[in-house]
């Protein structure tokens, strides 16, 4: 399943394909708000449904922009903690009675599961969105657009580089992939074989992501970054009244129910 | 034996990176993969452990289509080490680093202490073993990938671009590694853009260029005057010598020893 016999895309899919279609051809800023509002309301939100339907939003989306497997490594990316999240919840769930089943001195909860089931749902909610956003939209047009809004570049910079990193990890998780299977780690076969195989893809995708984000900085500043002129832009990016209304009406929506929840007033089941 | 047969291979994208390539590697081959940037290297030499399959075409592994067989098990036959040591390192020290793979192979107690420790010594890193591996540098780091492709003792080892990054000491010691895979007859490729290290260490040179093979022979054939156009069109430059030799009338000498051998030939 993981890696199976397929190539990982090693090139951000918005390379690959001009941007076409609804959701490709969003403005970059309408994008970041429904990545960043999903990923919000599937985080701070609790129970089932909040995370349940910030995957069907994602689900959707991923669909609009015909991703395919582009995303794949994302998931890949999120499965050991995945893995400790449910083995800690089911197994350790502080103060969880309802006993489901005893492995050796340990004991798996039902309340426990559930945790780690919403716990589950959010966090690949909350990568997904972020990864779809990131495989659809070339960082110099929302870094552009960010700008020509006012943000200032430091700030613009910071959510460019966050989100830069994504398609990067997903060219990298390819190659390290490719290097772990000609040293045969088998990703097929029983779980706890497929489970065992992360740690030697994970580790060489988390250092790489952090130091390629070093690496960045650095050429940014020797590009002048910092200079303090305004740049033009060359590519007009589309934008009209109703993406502006959306983006303000989800931000809004997300922002109440956020805080409906956090001060007690909302419980989703 | 590798028997590639007519493979082409086009990328998703629709890049045809590979070109209707044939090529025949027999057991013991000692071969060197050259050509410009793009033009195809690393794209073939994923062919022969199957991390990439043909678009058309086949790829024979000891006779046997590589199509059905999984990677796992192609990997117990092919080694291949990647261009980037920091793609493969997980590790936290330098022997379970250089375990991983013949682990994985099934090597379990004194035969998995073996494998690692001669890998070690092939790269001179048995005084790291204990190690954290990005306490060591780049170069460091580069040969220990090697080492953890060695230890799985496959019968052909492939090498993406091995000397890049490395110091004179660094490319001494993997054309040590050359020349002792060599002499236990084992099937050795490598990518290389160091002429002088494809020249000297290997017996066969295959030159592609926009994904095929367009030169195949000994160094002193390649890197004769006749092929220069032929291989400036892929931007590679032959070896020192073989242009001294060529400037002073020798003939092709594409090593060092060809051209003092030459030159000694010449004055007596
Ligand atoms: N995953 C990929 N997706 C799409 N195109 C690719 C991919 N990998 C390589 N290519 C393209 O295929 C062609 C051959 O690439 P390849 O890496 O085999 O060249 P190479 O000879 O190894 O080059 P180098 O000397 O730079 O390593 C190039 O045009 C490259 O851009
Ligand atoms: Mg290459």
């Amino acid at each position: 399943m993981l890696h199976a016999e397929t190539n990982l895309t090693s090139v951000p899919d918005y390379v690959l394909r001009p941007p076409a279609g609804f959701y490709r051809a969003l403005n970059p800023a309408t994008k970041l708000v429904i990545a960043l509002c999903t990923a919000a309301l599937a985080f701070v939100l609790r129970g089932w449904l909040a995370p349940i339907l910030a995957l069907v939003v994602v689900g959707a989306t991923v669909a609009r922009a015909r991703l395919g497997r582009a995303f794949l490594p994302f998931v890949l990316a999120t499965l050991p903690l995945l893995v400790s999240i449910v083995l800690i919840n089911t197994f350790l769930y502080p103060g969880a009675t309802d006993t489901l089943f005893v492995v050796g001195p340990f004991r798996a909860t039902g309340s426990g599961l559930t945790v780690a089931g919403q716990a589950s749902l959010r966090i690949l909610a909350f990568a997904l969105s972020v990864a779809v956003f990131a495989l659809t939209t070339p960082t110099d047009d929302l870094l552009a657009d960010l700008e020509r809004r006012g943000l200032g570049r430091r700030a613009s910079f910071v959510v460019g580089a966050a989100i830069q990193t994504i398609p990067r990890l997903a060219a990298r998780a390819g190659e390290v992939a490719d290097s772990q299977r000609a040293r045969a780690l088998d990703t097929q076969g029983s779980p706890w074989r497929r489970i065992r195989g992360i740690v030697p893809l994970a580790g060489p995708m988390i250092s790489g992501a952090l130091s390629e984000v070093e690496e960045r900085t650095m050429a940014l500043e020797a590009r002048a970054f910092s200079a303090p002129a305004r740049r033009a832009t060359l590519r007009p990016m589309p934008d009209d009244q109703a993406q502006r209304v959306g983006r303000w009406l989800f931000g809004l929506a997300t922002v109440v129910l956020i805080v409906a929840t956090i001060t007690g007033r909302l419980a989703l089941p | 034996m590798i028997d590639v047969q007519g493979v082409s291979h086009v990328y998703p994208d629709g890049t045809r990176a590979l070109d209707r390539v044939d090529l025949l590697i027999p057991d013991g081959d000692r071969l060197a993969i050259i050509g410009q940037n793009g033009s195809g290297k690393s794209t073939l030499v994923r062919h022969f452990n199957g991390l990439l399959r043909p678009t058309e075409g086949r790829v024979l592994l000891d006779g046997r289509p590589t199509a059905d067989r999984r990677v796992a098990a192609l990997a117990a036959r092919v080694g291949l080490a990647f261009q980037d040591p920091d793609r493969q390192i997980f590790a936290g020290r330098v022997r379970t680093e250089v375990a991983f793979g013949p682990r994985n192979l099934g090597l379990r107690g004194a035969a998995l202490e073996t494998a690692v420790s001669g890998a070690l010594a092939s790269v001179g890193l048995v005084e790291q073993a204990e190690r954290n591996p990005y306490d060591l540098g780049f170069s460091s780091r580069k040969l220990l990938a090697l080492a953890s492709v060695l230890a799985m003792g496959t019968p052909t080892v492939v090498f993406d671009e091995p000397t890049t990054g490395q110091d004179l000491r660094g490319a001494e010691r993997i054309q040590a590694i050359v020349a002792e895979l060599a002499a236990a007859g084992r099937t050795v490729i490598a990518i290389s853009h160091d002429m002088r290290f494809v020249a000297e260490s290997f017996a066969r040179v295959v030159v592609m260029r926009a994904g095929r093979v367009i030169l195949d022979g000994t160094p002193a054939e390649v890197f004769a005057e006749a092929n220069w156009e032929e291989l400036a069109g892929t931007y590679v430059e032959p070896p020192l010598a073989a242009r001294i030799g060529a400037r002073l009338g020798l003939g092709s000498t594409p090593t060092d020893g060809a051209l003092i051998e030459a030159l000694v030939g010449r004055s007596a």
